[in-house]
C-alpha cells in the first residue's frame, strides 16, 4: 500500500475524526481511539483509596495491584449489574482511562501547578478573567458503551458527564451488545456476553437491540471465582487457602498435595492493607486458575448426565488427565473432575457447588446460559429467530474458558435441533475480550456514523433527555 | 511374471496400461541479454555458469516532480445533520487546481473552493460537506392525515387517534423495521388524557399489540392515504400494486403463519431426524428411479436390434466357437494389440493373420485348414460329440445335484428356476428367440394373420418377460392360435363350397324346374350330394396339422369358421378357392369311396 495515497473512502467507508471510544465494564475499563484494533488504555475499574498524612488519596489503574499501602481499600464504582453506582468515582476512573494513555493530562492552571509561585498578595487580578483550563475531551468526540438494561436516569447522567464535565463536542451512547455484533461484522446477531459480573444475551436486529429479548444474570466470571473458592474450601486432602503473592516472602517447592512451605510476610495491624485488597489479589490468582485449569464439560450432555454407552459423563471426565496448578505459596495439586464442576452451573443450575458463605446465592435454572438464550429468543419475533440462531456472537473475557463455545454449541443444537446454529466466536483473545470496544472503534470511525453524534449544541437545546431519543 | 499374466489370471482387460507419456521437451527460456544466435550455439544444455548478472534496482523513477502534498486536519460538516456539527479529519491538501484528482470529484470541487479561501478562514468556516451525507436515506412513509381525513376515512373502534399517531411516529422513527417497532411499542393511553383524577377510572387495561395488529393498522392507513392522494384509477402501476398489496394484508393469516413457523422452530430432535431421514429416502428413491429408467431403456434398445437369424448356427458347435475364437484372435493380431491369450496364443501364428476383420468367416476357414491342432475335435462327428458331451454334462449335473448337500423340492426348483432336461439341444440359444420363432409361420400371409390374432388378444408379439412359464404358455397359445387359424381357413373353404353347391343346386333346380315343366323329376338325389363334402374337407385340413386332435378341431373349427365367414365378405378369392375346393372335394369323395 502506498502511504502517500489515501485509500479511497468508498473502499472502507471510514472517516476518522479522532473520536475516543470508552467501554466501561465491571472488571476493566477499555478506552482508545476509534479506528484502532485494540484499546490503547486498559485499566481495572477497581480503584484504591488510602489515607496518608491525614489526606485521603486515590490509586487508579494497574497501580492498585502493586503496593500494599497501609489501609488501602479497593472499591468499584460500578454495581454488580453493570450499572454505575458511584458517579463521582466512575468519572475519575474513566478520566484516568483517557488521560493515562490517550490525551495526556491537560496542563493545569499555571497559577496552581506549582511552577509559578507568586508571593502572597501579589496575585494579579487580571489573570482571574482568563478562561479556566481547557476541558478534558474538548477536541474528541466520545462514544461510550452501556449495557442493554441501562436505565434512563443513568444514561442521562452519562451524557451530562461527557458534555458538561469533559466538554466533548459530540457524544454517543451505544449498547455493548450492538457493538459486539458490529465487531463480528454482523448487523443482526444474538450476542452472548460472558463478563466478569454478568452474563447477558442480547438480540440485535439491524443494529438495534430488541429490548424485550435482553436477558442478563449474575453468573459471570466473579461467580465462577466464588465457585472455585467453594471448591477450595471442600478440597479433599485439606482445604486450600489462597495466599496472594504480596504475602509471600519466599517459598520452596513441595510435592503435589503436600502442605506449602513458605515464609510469609506479615503486616502490623496498622500498616496492613484492607481486606478488600487481599480479595482483589486473590482474584488475580483465581483468574490465573481459570485460565490454566478450569474447563467446561464439552457436552453433548450435562456433566451429571449419562453418556450414550452407559458411562456417566462424570466418569468420563474423571478418566481424562488432570491439570496441575501451583498456588503462590508453593502448594500444588492436580485437579481432575473438579475443574469441570466449577463451571457446570453456568449450564446446569443443579450442579452448583453449595457455599453458604458465598456472596452469590445459589443460581436458579432461569439464570443459566441456555435458559437465558431461550428466554431471549422467546422475547423476539418468531421470524427472526432462525436468523439470530445462525448468527450467535460470543464475546466477553469469561467466554474464553476452555471448551465454552463447544458446550454452548451443543446446548443450542439440543435446544433447537431444527434451525441451523452457527456460533461466531473470534479465536483471538483480544478480539474476544474487547469485542464491544472493537465494535465501537469500527462504528465511530465510519463516515456514515457522523450524522448520529449528539452534538453539544443539541444537548444544550434539548437537555440530557436527547440521549433517549437519539441513542435508540 | 509379467503384469499381462496377472491380468490374464484375474480376467482383467488387457488394455489398462496406458503408454508412458512422451517426455515433454522443456523449452528453456532464453535469458535476457543474450542474442538468439549465441543462445542457439549453447545447445540444449545451458552452461553451469550464471549468465544473468545481478543488478541493483536502481533509483525509483518519480512519476512527477511535484511538491509533496501535505495532509491537514480540516474541519468539515455533514449536511445530514441539522445542527451543523463541525468535526475534523485529516485531509490531503491540494496545491493547485491542476493537480489530478485522486479522490471523488465531489470532494475535489469542495476543496478547490476551500483553496481559494484563506487558509486561516478555512479553519474556522468549514465548507466541505462529508461525502457520506448522501447515505442519509429515510424510508418512505405515507403523508400524515389531517383531522378531517382521519375522522372520515380512518376511524377504527380498536385504535384511538392517539395510539394511531403513536404507531405512525414509531414507524417513521424506525424506518418500517417491524421487528424493532413491535419490540419498542409501549403505548401509555392515559398519558394523553392528562388529568390524573380520571386515570384510575379511564385507563383501559393496557392491551398488548401484536405485530400483526400494528401492521394491519398501518397498511390500512397507508393504503387509504395513498388512495386519497391519487384515486386508484389514476395511480401508476407501482403505486397501484403497492396499494393492492397493503389492502390485502391479512392479519389472521399472518398470525397462523407465525404459529406454524414457531412450531417448525420448536421441533424435537426426533422429528428433525425423521424429516431428514425421509428426505434422504426420497432422494435415494428418485435417484434409483432414474437409474432404473435408464437401464430399462438400454435393455429395450438392445432388444430392438433385429435378431440375426442367418449364421448363428455355425457358431453353435464347439468347433464353430473355436473358429470364431481364431478369427477374433487373427483380427486382434492384425490390429497389433496385445493378444487376448497372451504369449501362448501368439505362438500359433498363421499366414492368414493379416486378413482384416470383415471377411472373417472365410479367413477362419483358412486358418482352420492351416492349424488343425487348434480344433482337436473331428469335423464330421462334431455335432454328435457335442450332443453327447452335453448329455454327459447334464447327467453329471444331475449327479452333482443329487450329491449336493440337499435335494430341492419341486417348489424350490420352481423358485430357483432349476430344470431337468432329458435331451438338450447343442449350443446356446435364447428362450425368447425360441418363442419368437413360433410367431414366424411359413408363409408371410400366415405370419401376418398370426400377428393380427395376437394383437386382437392384446398379447405382444415380443414377450415382455420371457420366463420359462411364460414361454411355455406362449407356445401353447401360439399353437392353439395356429389351430384356430387353420380351422377358420377350413370353415371358410366349406362355407364357400356350400355356397357354390347351393348355387349349383339352384341352377340345377332351375334346370330341373325347366325340365319338370318339361318332364317333372323328383329332387331327392341332389340333397344327398350336398351332405357329403363337409366332413371330408375337415378331415383333409386336419390331416395337414395334427392327427390326434381331430375331434377338437372339428368343433372349434366350425365356430371359428362361422365367425370368420361372418366377418369377411365374399370376394373373388372365395370364388377361386371355391373352385379349388370343389376339385379337392371331388378328390376326397373319391378317396372316401375307395
Amino acid at each position: 500500500m502506498n502511504p502517500s495515497i489515501p485509500p479511497s473512502t468508498a473502499e472502507y467507508g471510514g472517516d476518522e475524526v479522532s473520536a475516543i471510544v470508552l467501554d466501561p465494564g465491571f472488571s476493566t475499563t477499555r478506552a482508545g481511539f476509534a479506528g484502532e484494533d485494540t484499546p490503547k488504555s486498559l485499566i481495572p475499574t477497581y480503584y484504591g483509596r488510602y489515607s496518608s498524612d491525614g489526606q485521603s488519596k486515590l490509586v487508579f489503574g494497574d497501580d492498585i495491584f502493586v503496593t500494599p499501602r497501609p489501609g488501602l481499600s479497593i472499591h468499584n464504582p460500578m454495581g454488580r449489574d453493570g450499572i454505575v453506582e458511584d458517579w463521582d468515582m466512575a468519572e475519575k476512573v474513566w478520566e484516568y482511562a483517557f488521560t493515562s494513555r490517550l490525551t495526556g493530562p491537560k496542563p493545569g492552571n499555571p497559577l496552581q501547578n506549582g511552577l509559578n509561585d507568586v508571593p502572597e498578595g501579589e496575585l494579579s487580578t487580571e489573570m482571574e478573567g482568563v478562561e479556566t483550563e481547557e476541558k478534558l475531551l474538548a477536541d474528541s468526540p466520545l462514544l461510550m458503551s452501556e449495557p442493554g438494561w441501562n436505565p434512563t436516569k443513568s444514561r442521562e447522567k452519562t451524557i451530562e458527564l461527557a458534555m458538561e464535565k469533559w466538554g466533548t463536542p459530540a457524544f454517543y451512547l451505544a449498547r455493548n451488545g450492538v457493538l459486539s455484533a458490529f465487531a463480528a461484522g454482523k448487523a443482526s446477531a444474538l450476542v452472548i456476553d460472558i463478563g466478569a459480573s454478568n452474563i447477558s444475551v442480547t438480540p440485535v436486529h439491524d443494529g438495534m437491540i430488541l429490548k424485550r429479548g435482553v436477558q442478563h444474570s449474575p453468573l459471570g466470571g466473579d461467580y465462577i471465582s466464588s465457585q472455585i473458592r467453594a471448591l477450595f474450601k471442600s478440597n479433599a486432602p485439606q482445604p486450600i487457602t489462597i495466599t496472594p503473592h504480596y504475602l509471600i516472602s519466599s517459598k520452596t517447592a513441595v510435592d503435589a498435595g503436600q502442605p506449602p512451605q513458605a515464609k510469609y510476610k506479615t503486616f502490623a495491624p496498622d500498616r496492613a492493607p484492607d481486606a478488600s485488597y487481599r480479595t482483589l489479589l486473590e482474584e488475580r490468582t483465581l483468574s490465573e486458575f481459570k485460565e490454566c485449569v478450569v474447563q467446561v464439560w464439552p457436552g453433548p450432555n450435562k456433566l451429571s448426565a449419562t453418556g450414550p454407552n452407559g458411562v456417566s459423563n462424570e466418569e468420563l471426565a474423571k478418566s481424562s488427565p488432570g491439570r496441575p496448578f501451583e498456588f503462590p505459596d508453593g502448594y500444588n495439586q492436580v485437579f481432575g473432575v473438579d475443574r469441570y464442576k466449577v463451571v457446570e452451573s453456568l449450564f446446569d443450575a443443579k450442579a452448583a457447588i453449595p457455599d453458604p458463605e458465598s456472596a452469590f446465592p445459589a443460581p436458579t435454572p432461569a439464570q443459566t446460559v441456555p435458559e437465558l438464550i431461550k428466554n431471549a429468543l422467546n422475547g423476539v419475533d418468531v421470524d427472526i429467530r432462525p436468523h439470530l440462531l445462525a448468527n450467535v456472537v460470543v464475546t466477553g473475557a469469561s467466554s474464553l474458558l476452555y471448551g465454552f463455545t463447544d458446550r454452548l454449541n451443543q446446548e443450542l443444537m439440543q435446544m433447537f435441533p431444527g434451525p441451523r446454529v452457527r456460533i461466531s466466536a473470534p479465536g483471538n483473545t483480544a478480539e474476544r475480550k474487547f469485542g464491544s470496544w472493537i465494535g465501537g472503534s469500527i462504528l465511530a470511525s465510519l463516515g456514515t456514523f457522523h450524522q448520529m453524534w449528539i452534538s453539544k449544541k443539541e444537548f444544550d437545546e434539548h437537555g440530557p433527555n436527547i440521549v433517549e431519543k437519539r441513542c435508540k | 511374471m509379467a503384469a499381462a499374466d496377472v491380468r490374464d489370471m484375474l480376467d482383467l482387460p488387457a488394455e489398462g496400461q496406458p503408454r508412458p507419456h512422451k517426455k515433454q521437451k522443456v523449452v528453456e527460456k532464453r535469458p535476457e541479454g543474450i542474442t538468439r544466435e549465441l543462445y542457439a550455439l549453447l545447445g540444449e544444455r545451458a552452461p553451469p555458469i550464471a549468465i544473468n548478472e545481478n543488478r541493483y534496482k536502481g533509483r525509483p523513477k518519480w512519476t512527477s516532480k511535484k511538491r509533496v502534498q501535505p495532509w491537514r486536519m480540516t474541519p468539515f460538516i455533514n449536511s445530514a445533520r441539522s445542527d451543523g456539527l463541525v468535526l475534523r479529519h485529516w485531509q490531503r491538501q491540494h496545491e493547485s487546481a491542476k493537480v489530478p484528482a485522486l479522490e471523488g470529484s465531489e470532494m475535489d470541487v469542495d476543496e478547490k473552493k476551500e483553496d481559494n479561501a484563506d487558509a486561516s478562514t478555512s479553519d474556522n468556516v468549514p465548507q466541505q460537506d462529508s461525502i457520506f451525507a448522501k447515505y442519509n436515506i429515510k424510508a418512505r412513509v405515507p403523508n400524515r392525515y389531517t383531522d378531517e381525513e382521519y375522522n372520515r376515512h380512518l376511524k377504527n373502534d380498536d385504535w384511538t387517534r392517539q395510539e394511531t399517531d403513536y404507531l405512525m411516529d414509531l414507524v417513521e422513527e424506525y424506518d418500517l423495521r417491524w421487528v424493532v417497532i413491535a419490540d419498542r411499542y409501549d403505548y401509555q393511553p392515559h398519558s394523553v388524557d392528562g388529568d390524573s383524577n380520571n386515570t384510575s377510572a379511564l385507563v383501559p387495561a393496557k392491551q398488548y399489540r401484536t405485530m400483526e395488529q400494528m401492521k394491519s393498522r398501518y397498511y390500512f392507513i397507508a393504503a387509504s392515504m395513498l388512495a386519497l392522494e391519487h384515486p386508484p384509477s389514476e395511480m401508476s402501476e407501482a403505486e397501484f400494486e403497492l396499494h393492492e398489496k397493503m389492502l390485502k394484508f391479512d392479519a389472521d393469516r399472518e398470525r397462523s403463519r407465525k404459529e406454524l413457523a414457531a412450531l417448525q422452530l420448536n421441533r424435537t430432535a426426533d422429528e428433525v431426524r425423521e424429516e431428514s431421514v425421509l428426505l434422504e429416502e426420497l432422494k435415494r428413491i428418485t435417484a434409483n428411479e432414474q437409474d432404473f429408467i435408464t437401464e430399462r431403456r438400454e435393455l429395450y434398445s438392445r432388444l430392438e436390434v433385429p435378431i440375426s437369424v442367418g449364421n448363428t448356427t455355425m457358431y453353435q458347435s464347439s468347433q464353430g466357437l473355436s473358429q470364431l475364437l481364431q478369427t477374433l484372435l487373427q483380427a486382434d493380431k492384425s490390429k497389433k494389440r496385445r493378444s487376448i491369450l497372451g504369449p501362448e496364443g501368439g505362438a500359433a501364428p498363421s499366414p492368414a493373420g493379416a486378413t482384416p476383420a470383415p471377411n472373417a468367416p472365410s479367413s477362419a476357414r483358412d486358418s482352420r485348414a492351416d492349424t488343425p491342432n487348434a480344433t482337436p475335435a473331428a469335423a464330421p462327428t462334431n455335432k454328435k460329440a457335442a450332443a453327447a458331451a452335453a448329455a454327459a454334462a447334464a447327467a453329471a449335473n444331475k449327479e452333482a445335484q443329487q450329491q449336493a448337500v440337499r435335494t430341492l423340492t419341486p417348489a424350490e426348483e420352481a423358485k430357483y428356476g432349476v430344470q431337468h432336461h432329458d435331451r438338450l439341444a447343442p449350443g446356446v440359444q435364447f428362450r425368447s428367440d425360441r418363442a419368437q420363432k413360433l410367431t414366424q409361420a411359413k408363409s408371410n400371409v400366415q405370419t401376418q394373420k398370426l400377428a393380427a390374432a395376437l394383437a386382437e388378444l392384446e398379447v405382444p408379439l415380443r414377450l415382455v418377460m420371457p420366463t420359462e412359464r411364460v414361454c411355455r404358455d406362449f407356445e401353447k397359445l401360439i399353437h392353439s392360435v395356429n389351430l384356430l387359424l387353420e380351422a377358420r381357413k377350413v370353415s371358410e373353404k366349406v362355407e364357400s363350397e356350400i355356397r357354390v353347391l347351393e348355387a349349383a343346386k339352384e341352377e340345377r333346380e332351375k334346370k330341373a324346374k325347366e325340365a319338370l315343366e318339361k318332364d317333372g323329376k323328383p329332387e331327392v338325389k341332389s340333397e344327398q350330394q350336398e351332405d357329403q363334402p363337409l366332413p371330408a374337407a375337415a378331415e383333409e385340413s386336419a390331416g395337414d396339422a395334427e392327427g390326434q386332435e381331430k375331434g377338437a378341431t372339428d368343433e372349434s373349427g366350425e365356430k371359428a369358421g362361422g365367425a370368420g365367414a361372418g366377418e369377411e365378405g365374399d370376394g373373388p378369392s372365395h370364388k377361386r378357392s371355391a373352385s379349388v375346393l370343389s376339385n379337392a372335394s371331388d378328390k376326397s369323395t373319391k378317396r372316401q369311396r375307395k
